[in-house]
């Protein structure tokens, strides 16, 4: 093994932080869930990193459980996405402000 | 330079640069397309790894089955006309997304990491192999998380169809 595992964990902040700045800066709703599932990639690989470093198992069943998540979100979210098209004709997350006084 | 350092790099490089095209990427097709990339090269990073099955299953589940319930609602909803990202945001994110990830940096390469030990010793994972420890563990000690992930897979499947399905349907069968 030759790259250390901290290589792993800073790639890992990277796309981390990439996610995070798609969710703020984003305007179209898809994209923000987009943006999401990088996040949660980028979780997985310092799962694997740490587990691989500290010779476990137990991090990797952890992704298992986040990719389990990820689709649950994913269909969940998309059918959102779908229901807010219908009723706004739009997926502008300025244009969704229904709860605004 | 040996084979696993080239493959660390090239993958690293690729999946960045697609995260960036992600982020702020115009044509949402092309988003997704970059998305894909960026998965593909995440599990190139766990084969680089040593991790053959969660390698495996990115690819698998991912890459292909999240990606086209992605690929569907963006057929389903229209062009999307406006502006591809805030300006207004942009300029507060970036230095401070910036700012987060040199933190997140020093955190990992200068952190006090505490080398604890798993349940398997490094000899016992060299010699039934990963994706048999892995196994091993999920039904043994995770049994119950992992009936519970089916069911919270089926509880998403009825959300989606219930909150997905149009209005009319809704009154044919009141």
């Amino acid at each position: 093994m030759s790259i250390p595992y901290e290589y792993y964990i800073v790639l890992s902040g990277l796309l981390m932080v990439l996610g995070l700045i798609g969710i703020i800066v984003r305007k179209n709703i898809i994209t923000v869930l987009i943006s999401t599932e990088l996040m949660l990639n980028s979780v997985n690989i310092a799962f694997v990193a740490f587990d691989m470093k500290l010779h476990d198992v137990a991090g990797q069943i952890f992704v298992f459980f986040i990719l389990t998540i990820a689709a649950a979100e994913a269909a969940v979210g998309l059918g959102l996405i779908v229901a807010i098209y219908r009723l706004k004709k739009d997926v502008d997350v300025e244009k969704l402000t229904e709860l605004k006084l | 330079m040996d084979l696993n350092a080239l493959a660390f790099w090239t993958f690293s490089t690729l999946a960045v640069l697609s995260a960036i095209y992600v982020v702020f990427g115009k044509n949402i097709v092309y988003t997704v397309l970059a998305l894909v990339s960026t998965l593909i090269m995440v599990s190139g990073l766990f084969f680089t790894l040593g991790a053959e099955l969660v390698g495996a299953l990115q690819i698998l589940i991912y890459a292909v089955a999240i990606v086209v319930f992605y690929v569907l609602v963006i057929s389903t909803v229209p062009e999307y006309k406006g502006k591809t990202v805030d300006g207004k945001y942009m300029l507060l994110s970036i230095p401070f997304g910036f700012i987060l990830f040199l933190e997140l940096a020093y955190v990992a390469l200068y952190g006090a990491w505490q080398s604890a030990t798993g349940i398997f010793d490094e000899r016992v994972i060299n010699e039934i192999g990963n994706s048999k420890a892995i196994g091993t563990l999920l039904f043994t000690k995770y049994l119950f998380p992992f009936e519970v992930a089916s069911l919270i897979l089926l509880v998403a499947m009825i959300g989606a169809i219930i909150i997905g399905r149009k209005k009319e349907d809704v009154h044919q069968e009141a």
